[in-house]
Protein backbone atom coordinates (compact mmCIF):
# COMPACT_ATOMS: atom_id res chain seq x y z
CA UNK A 1 0.00 0.00 0.00
CA UNK A 2 3.30 2.53 0.49
CA UNK A 3 4.41 1.77 -2.74
CA UNK A 4 0.97 2.88 -4.18
CA UNK A 5 1.26 5.99 -2.55
CA UNK A 6 4.73 6.94 -4.36
CA UNK A 7 4.79 9.20 -7.20
CA UNK A 8 6.65 7.31 -9.98
CA UNK A 9 9.18 9.32 -12.04
CA UNK A 10 6.95 9.32 -14.75
CA UNK A 11 4.52 11.15 -12.54
CA UNK A 12 6.80 13.83 -11.59
CA UNK A 13 8.23 14.71 -15.10
CA UNK A 14 4.33 15.05 -15.90
CA UNK A 15 3.72 17.64 -13.12
CA UNK A 16 7.01 19.45 -14.06
CA UNK A 17 6.41 19.52 -17.52
CA UNK A 18 2.83 20.84 -16.61
CA UNK A 19 3.80 23.56 -14.77
CA UNK A 20 6.69 24.71 -17.10
CA UNK A 21 3.96 24.68 -19.61
CA UNK A 22 1.63 26.80 -17.15
CA UNK A 23 4.56 29.07 -16.12
CA UNK A 24 5.49 30.42 -19.63
CA UNK A 25 1.65 30.18 -20.87
CA UNK A 26 1.27 32.92 -17.81
CA UNK A 27 3.64 35.22 -19.43
CA UNK A 28 3.00 34.61 -23.22
CA UNK A 29 -1.16 35.24 -23.10
CA UNK A 30 -0.92 38.25 -21.55
CA UNK A 31 2.14 39.48 -23.85
CA UNK A 32 -0.22 38.30 -26.58
CA UNK A 33 -3.17 39.60 -25.57
CA UNK A 34 -1.61 42.99 -25.26
CA UNK A 35 -0.42 42.97 -28.49
CA UNK A 36 -4.04 42.47 -30.16
CA UNK A 37 -4.92 46.25 -28.61
CA UNK A 38 -2.08 47.14 -31.03
CA UNK A 39 -1.20 50.40 -28.61
CA UNK A 40 0.10 47.97 -25.62
CA UNK A 41 2.17 46.14 -28.36
CA UNK A 42 5.37 47.36 -27.26
CA UNK A 43 5.28 46.25 -23.55
CA UNK A 44 3.31 42.94 -24.57
CA UNK A 45 6.18 41.94 -26.90
CA UNK A 46 8.58 41.41 -24.25
CA UNK A 47 6.07 39.25 -21.86
CA UNK A 48 5.70 36.85 -24.91
CA UNK A 49 9.00 36.37 -25.43
CA UNK A 50 9.96 35.88 -21.57
CA UNK A 51 7.19 33.11 -22.00
CA UNK A 52 8.82 31.61 -24.90
CA UNK A 53 12.48 31.60 -23.20
CA UNK A 54 10.74 29.82 -20.46
CA UNK A 55 8.94 26.77 -22.81
CA UNK A 56 11.94 26.57 -24.32
CA UNK A 57 14.19 26.21 -21.33
CA UNK A 58 11.77 23.74 -20.40
CA UNK A 59 12.10 21.80 -23.71
CA UNK A 60 15.75 21.88 -22.99
CA UNK A 61 15.84 20.17 -19.74
CA UNK A 62 13.78 17.70 -21.29
CA UNK A 63 10.11 18.69 -20.38
CA UNK A 64 7.42 17.18 -22.25
CA UNK A 65 6.15 20.93 -23.16
CA UNK A 66 4.06 22.05 -26.02
CA UNK A 67 6.16 21.95 -29.58
CA UNK A 68 7.80 25.43 -30.76
CA UNK A 69 5.93 25.83 -33.50
CA UNK A 70 2.22 24.98 -32.31
CA UNK A 71 2.99 27.87 -29.66
CA UNK A 72 3.90 30.25 -32.60
CA UNK A 73 0.72 29.35 -34.41
CA UNK A 74 -1.58 29.18 -31.57
CA UNK A 75 -0.46 32.43 -30.35
CA UNK A 76 -0.47 33.98 -33.94
CA UNK A 77 -3.92 32.98 -34.62
CA UNK A 78 -5.00 34.23 -31.49
CA UNK A 79 -3.17 37.58 -32.50
CA UNK A 80 -4.55 37.66 -36.00
CA UNK A 81 -8.57 37.10 -34.53
CA UNK A 82 -8.09 39.64 -31.38
CA UNK A 83 -6.72 42.49 -33.90
CA UNK A 84 -9.04 42.19 -36.81
CA UNK A 85 -11.72 42.05 -34.43
CA UNK A 86 -10.47 45.22 -32.03
CA UNK A 87 -10.27 47.19 -35.06
CA UNK A 88 -13.44 46.33 -36.55
CA UNK A 89 -15.30 46.15 -33.06
CA UNK A 90 -14.00 49.92 -32.63
CA UNK A 91 -15.49 50.67 -35.97
CA UNK A 92 -18.17 49.05 -35.79
CA UNK A 93 -20.03 49.69 -32.28
CA UNK A 94 -17.57 52.85 -31.03
CA UNK A 95 -17.11 54.64 -33.97
CA UNK A 96 -17.58 58.15 -32.46
CA UNK A 97 -15.16 57.22 -29.68
CA UNK A 98 -12.57 59.87 -29.64
CA UNK A 99 -9.60 57.13 -29.98
CA UNK A 100 -11.45 55.65 -33.11
CA UNK A 101 -11.96 58.74 -34.64
CA UNK A 102 -8.20 59.16 -33.92
CA UNK A 103 -6.61 56.11 -34.83
CA UNK A 104 -9.06 54.74 -37.50
CA UNK A 105 -8.84 57.84 -39.13
CA UNK A 106 -5.43 58.50 -38.93
CA UNK A 107 -4.79 55.06 -40.76
CA UNK A 108 -7.15 56.03 -43.16
CA UNK A 109 -5.35 59.06 -44.26
CA UNK A 110 -2.32 56.99 -44.52
CA UNK A 111 -3.01 53.69 -46.18
CA UNK A 112 -6.92 53.55 -46.94
CA UNK A 113 -9.21 56.06 -47.69
CA UNK A 114 -12.06 53.71 -46.99
CA UNK A 115 -11.61 54.63 -43.27
CA UNK A 116 -11.12 58.35 -44.13
CA UNK A 117 -13.84 58.97 -46.80
CA UNK A 118 -17.19 59.95 -45.81
CA UNK A 119 -16.04 58.47 -42.08
CA UNK A 120 -19.29 58.38 -39.61
CA UNK A 121 -22.12 59.26 -42.58
CA UNK A 122 -22.93 55.87 -42.96
CA UNK A 123 -26.59 55.49 -41.49
CA UNK A 124 -25.00 52.32 -38.90
CA UNK A 125 -21.82 55.61 -38.87
CA UNK A 126 -18.06 54.10 -39.56
CA UNK A 127 -16.23 53.47 -42.43
CA UNK A 128 -18.11 54.17 -45.32
CA UNK A 129 -16.06 52.02 -47.91
CA UNK A 130 -18.41 49.83 -50.13
CA UNK A 131 -18.86 46.49 -48.72
CA UNK A 132 -16.45 47.14 -45.87
CA UNK A 133 -19.16 46.98 -43.45
CA UNK A 134 -20.70 43.86 -44.82
CA UNK A 135 -17.32 41.95 -43.50
CA UNK A 136 -16.92 43.40 -40.29
CA UNK A 137 -20.53 42.06 -39.26
CA UNK A 138 -20.16 39.09 -41.13
CA UNK A 139 -16.64 38.18 -39.88
CA UNK A 140 -16.09 39.70 -36.53
CA UNK A 141 -19.08 37.78 -34.70
CA UNK A 142 -18.31 34.66 -36.65
CA UNK A 143 -15.05 33.81 -37.91
CA UNK A 144 -12.76 35.67 -35.42
CA UNK A 145 -14.64 34.54 -32.97
CA UNK A 146 -13.89 30.51 -34.06
CA UNK A 147 -10.63 31.51 -34.84
CA UNK A 148 -9.91 32.70 -31.42
CA UNK A 149 -11.47 29.44 -29.96
CA UNK A 150 -9.96 27.20 -31.64
CA UNK A 151 -6.68 28.74 -31.08
CA UNK A 152 -6.93 28.56 -27.59
CA UNK A 153 -8.07 24.71 -28.14
CA UNK A 154 -5.10 24.13 -30.27
CA UNK A 155 -2.75 26.04 -27.56
CA UNK A 156 -4.02 23.03 -24.96
CA UNK A 157 -2.96 20.11 -27.48
CA UNK A 158 -6.86 18.99 -28.03
CA UNK A 159 -8.40 17.34 -31.18
CA UNK A 160 -10.90 19.85 -31.34
CA UNK A 161 -8.51 22.91 -31.36
CA UNK A 162 -6.51 21.31 -34.34
CA UNK A 163 -9.84 20.32 -36.85
CA UNK A 164 -11.09 24.18 -35.92
CA UNK A 165 -7.85 25.93 -36.94
CA UNK A 166 -7.90 24.03 -40.01
CA UNK A 167 -11.35 24.97 -40.42
CA UNK A 168 -10.76 28.67 -39.83
CA UNK A 169 -8.04 29.00 -41.66
CA UNK A 170 -9.81 28.02 -44.55
CA UNK A 171 -12.29 30.42 -43.61
CA UNK A 172 -9.53 32.95 -43.50
CA UNK A 173 -8.59 32.32 -47.06
CA UNK A 174 -12.16 32.88 -47.98
CA UNK A 175 -12.04 36.21 -46.47
CA UNK A 176 -8.87 37.22 -47.91
CA UNK A 177 -10.18 36.50 -51.26
CA UNK A 178 -12.84 38.37 -51.44
CA UNK A 179 -11.85 40.88 -49.50
CA UNK A 180 -8.51 42.11 -51.58
CA UNK A 181 -11.05 41.55 -54.50
CA UNK A 182 -13.45 43.82 -52.86
CA UNK A 183 -10.78 46.28 -52.31
CA UNK A 184 -9.45 46.00 -55.88
CA UNK A 185 -12.96 46.54 -56.95
CA UNK A 186 -12.98 49.88 -54.89
CA UNK A 187 -9.32 50.72 -55.16
CA UNK A 188 -10.32 54.26 -57.31
CA UNK A 189 -12.27 55.40 -54.12
CA UNK A 190 -9.81 53.76 -51.29
CA UNK A 191 -6.78 54.92 -52.18
CA UNK A 192 -7.30 58.48 -53.35
CA UNK A 193 -5.60 61.30 -51.70
CA UNK A 194 -3.86 58.90 -49.23
CA UNK A 195 -0.40 59.10 -48.22
CA UNK A 196 0.41 55.74 -49.44
CA UNK A 197 -1.43 54.70 -52.67
CA UNK A 198 -1.46 51.15 -53.80
CA UNK A 199 2.26 50.53 -52.61
CA UNK A 200 0.24 50.74 -49.02
CA UNK A 201 -2.16 48.41 -49.65
CA UNK A 202 0.86 46.23 -50.51
CA UNK A 203 2.83 46.56 -47.59
CA UNK A 204 -0.02 45.54 -44.95
CA UNK A 205 -2.05 43.06 -47.34
CA UNK A 206 0.59 40.95 -47.16
CA UNK A 207 0.99 40.32 -43.72
CA UNK A 208 -2.70 38.87 -43.32
CA UNK A 209 -1.57 35.71 -45.22
CA UNK A 210 0.53 35.23 -42.31
CA UNK A 211 -2.22 32.86 -40.42
CA UNK A 212 -3.18 30.44 -43.34
CA UNK A 213 0.40 30.18 -44.63
CA UNK A 214 -0.35 27.53 -41.23
CA UNK A 215 -2.64 25.53 -43.67
CA UNK A 216 -0.07 22.71 -45.52
CA UNK A 217 1.49 22.17 -41.31
CA UNK A 218 -1.94 21.67 -40.04
CA UNK A 219 -2.99 19.47 -42.50
CA UNK A 220 0.50 17.23 -42.33
CA UNK A 221 0.72 17.25 -39.18
CA UNK A 222 1.10 14.38 -36.81
CA UNK A 223 -2.24 14.45 -35.31
CA UNK A 224 -1.75 11.93 -32.63
CA UNK A 225 -0.14 14.63 -30.69
CA UNK A 226 -3.21 16.29 -30.13
CA UNK A 227 -5.31 14.25 -27.37
CA UNK A 228 -9.29 13.73 -27.83
CA UNK B 1 14.65 12.89 -31.82
CA UNK B 2 16.31 10.03 -33.84
CA UNK B 3 12.10 9.49 -35.52
CA UNK B 4 12.98 13.14 -36.88
CA UNK B 5 15.65 11.10 -39.57
CA UNK B 6 13.44 8.27 -39.96
CA UNK B 7 12.53 8.54 -43.93
CA UNK B 8 8.42 8.42 -43.44
CA UNK B 9 9.57 11.89 -41.47
CA UNK B 10 11.00 13.09 -44.38
CA UNK B 11 8.78 12.26 -46.86
CA UNK B 12 6.66 13.85 -44.72
CA UNK B 13 8.13 17.22 -44.49
CA UNK B 14 8.89 17.18 -48.19
CA UNK B 15 4.97 16.86 -48.78
CA UNK B 16 4.56 19.79 -46.21
CA UNK B 17 7.22 22.04 -48.15
CA UNK B 18 5.42 21.18 -51.45
CA UNK B 19 2.34 21.85 -50.51
CA UNK B 20 3.17 25.23 -48.58
CA UNK B 21 5.31 26.59 -52.01
CA UNK B 22 2.12 25.20 -54.00
CA UNK B 23 -0.48 26.92 -51.91
CA UNK B 24 2.26 30.19 -51.60
CA UNK B 25 2.32 30.42 -55.22
CA UNK B 26 -1.67 30.19 -56.00
CA UNK B 27 -1.36 33.25 -52.94
CA UNK B 28 0.72 35.00 -54.08
CA UNK B 29 0.14 35.24 -57.52
CA UNK B 30 -3.43 36.23 -56.58
CA UNK B 31 -1.84 38.73 -54.54
CA UNK B 32 0.41 40.51 -57.30
CA UNK B 33 -2.66 39.95 -59.95
CA UNK B 34 -4.93 42.52 -57.76
CA UNK B 35 -1.84 44.48 -57.42
CA UNK B 36 -1.26 44.94 -61.36
CA UNK B 37 -5.34 45.65 -61.56
CA UNK B 38 -4.84 48.59 -59.01
CA UNK B 39 -1.33 49.91 -60.33
CA UNK B 40 -3.51 49.70 -64.44
CA UNK B 41 -6.27 51.66 -62.30
CA UNK B 42 -3.94 54.03 -61.21
CA UNK B 43 -2.25 54.67 -64.10
CA UNK B 44 -5.55 55.53 -65.80
CA UNK B 45 -6.96 57.48 -63.56
CA UNK B 46 -3.83 58.92 -61.74
CA UNK B 47 -5.49 59.34 -58.17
Amino acid sequence: MERAAVASGYDVHQEQSREAQRQADRWMLPGAIMMTTAILGPIGFPLFLKGMSIQRKAALQGLSVRPMICTLLGYLVIMDSGLNSIGWSLDLVAHHSLINRTLVTAWGNMFDAGYYWHYNELWIGGTGAPGEKSWEIGLVPTVFCMRLAAAIGFLQMKRWGHQWLIVTCWFGVIYWVGYVANMTMFADLRYTGVVFPVIGWWIYDIFYITPFLAIPYLHTVNREIFSD
Amino acid sequence: MNDRHDKGIDAQDRRRKRALNAFQVLIYGYLFTMFLIQLHMYSVSDW
